[in-house]
Order: C-alpha cells, then sequence, then structure tokens
C-alpha cells in the first residue's frame, strides 16, 4: 500500500500519517514514512526524539539529477540507487519505520 | 511549473517505487501530486477538520486527485466533537462523493504528547484518536 496523507496545516494530517505508518509496522510491514511537508514534522510521531529530530539530514535534490529515459526523453531521476539513498538518509525509527526527509522547497529561484 | 517542485515529485516517485509500504506526510497544497502520482500512490487520504473551508479544500483535493487517476481517494474527518461535527462531515462527503472510513475524534492526549515531546503512540495507544487510526489502517485493507 502506498499512502499520500493531504490536508491543510493544522489538520492533523502529520500525527494521522506518522501512527499510520507504525500501525503498518507494527503489523509485520516495514513502512518507508516520507516527510515531503515545508515544515517537517513527522519525526516525533515516528518516536524520534526532538533533539535528533533537528539533526536529520534531507535527501539532497542534487541526488536528482536530468537523465535520459530508454526513449530518450529527459526525465529527472535519483543518480543513485535507492539502496544508497537509505544507508545515507533513511533513519531508523519506531514499529519497524524509517524516515526520510524530503527538504524545503525553495522557492526562490524559478517559480 | 516550480523547479523545485518537479525534483521532489522525481524524489517522491523514485523513493516510493521500489517500497512496499509507504506512507507520506504531503505537503499542505497538494504541489507534489502531478500527472505521475498514480504510478507510485495507490491511496489519498485527505484529512478534513469539522469547518467549511477544511472541508471544501478536501473535495477540492478530491476533483484534483480523480483527475490524475489516483485509485482510492478517502477521506478522513478528524478533531470531531460531537455527534454535529459528526453529522455535518457525513452529510457534507456523502455529497462531495468521498468515502469516510473512519471519523477520528478529538483527542486531548495528541496535545499532551506533543507537550511532553513524544509520539501519541508511545504517550498512549489506547487513547481515542490512535483507536481511530488502527482502525483506519485496518479498513485500509478491506476496502
Amino acid at each position: 500500500m502506498k499512502i499520500a496523507v493531504a490536508g491543510k496545516g493544522g489538520s492533523g494530517k502529520t500525527t494521522l500519517a506518522g501512527t499510520l505508518a507504525r500501525i503498518l509496522g507494527r503489523r509485520g510491514r516495514p513502512t518507508l514514512a516520507i516527510d515531503a511537508d515545508t515544515n517537517p514534522n513527522l519525526a516525533l510521531t515516528l518516536g524520534i526524539p526532538r533533539e535528533t529530530a533537528a539533526h536529520i539530514e534531507p535527501v539532497p535534490k542534487a541526488l536528482m539529477q536530468d537523465q535520459l529515459d530508454a526513449s530518450g526523453k529527459r526525465v529527472r531521476a535519483l543518480a543513485v540507487s535507492y539502496r544508497e539513498v537509505m544507508a545515507h538518509y533513511g533513519v531508523p525509527a519506531a514499529d519497524n519505520t524509517r524516515l526520510l526527509l524530503m527538504g524545503r522547497v525553495d522557492h526562490g529561484g524559478a517559480g | 511549473m516550480c523547479a523545485a517542485h518537479a525534483t521532489v515529485r522525481g524524489l517522491l516517485h523514485d523513493v516510493t517505487e521500489q517500497s512496499e509500504s509507504v506512507v507520506i506526510d504531503m505537503e499542505a497544497g497538494l504541489e507534489h501530486l502531478s500527472r505521475g502520482t498514480p504510478r507510485y500512490v495507490d491511496t489519498l487520504l485527505l484529512v478534513a477538520e469539522p469547518y467549511f473551508k477544511s472541508m471544501q479544500t478536501a473535495a477540492r483535493s478530491k476533483a484534483m486527485a480523480e483527475e490524475l487517476g489516483i485509485a482510492r481517494i478517502l477521506a478522513v474527518p478528524n478533531k470531531i466533537r460531537s455527534v454535529r461535527d459528526e453529522e455535518a462531515m457525513r452529510s457534507f462527503f456523502a455529497h462531495a462523493g468521498l468515502p469516510l472510513p473512519v471519523l477520528i475524534p478529538a483527542d486531548e492526549m495528541i496535545l499532551e504528547a506533543d507537550r511532553l515531546g513524544c509520539a501519541p503512540l508511545d504517550h498512549d495507544a489506547t487513547s481515542p484518536a490512535v483507536v481511530a487510526i488502527a482502525r483506519l489502517a485496518e479498513a485500509l485493507d478491506m476496502i
């Protein structure tokens, strides 16, 4: 199951996303929890203490590079393997979950 | 189109594609959703509070997500304080054509956990909101 949780700020979507990920993990499904919010806050609900959460490194945008796919079309894709991304940026969390932090989107550039 | 959003979308796609079970806490707007999203997300949960603007946002997101072709789109009413809240949510989402498998009650424990700096699930796994989220997990498996 691949679930996206959306809602206005303050709606409780982060609490829902984190708790749901852990409940799935408890039921024997290792679950990847991805924080793609501009105000990342998912770590705490995954049982990661605030002090640790403050130092989590987001996946660098530079890992995404323009590449040509099989048909010669330009696509932006991961320049390293998924395994490497998880090894470097995946943070083990409670109940069989792992956290990936997407990092803030900088709106300063081309909008 | 914002280049930075395109990068995040690409990243979401690439990492989600390779995991069996994924939960993504999306940005408040739906900027990360795109034509390609249904290739890596099969379920969209639209969390809504019991006031009109919040419900309306969910209904709008539903229209957009449908257009993209996301297979399963569900509303999750949250912070329900009364039978009136519940009725308002049920009636709004029935009209909007959004199924709501579970309603999550307002729960002081969530705030308490936040004040203590710990996860709701660690603070009190038997509290009403956590129990409702567990029911949601079950419902997602069945529908």
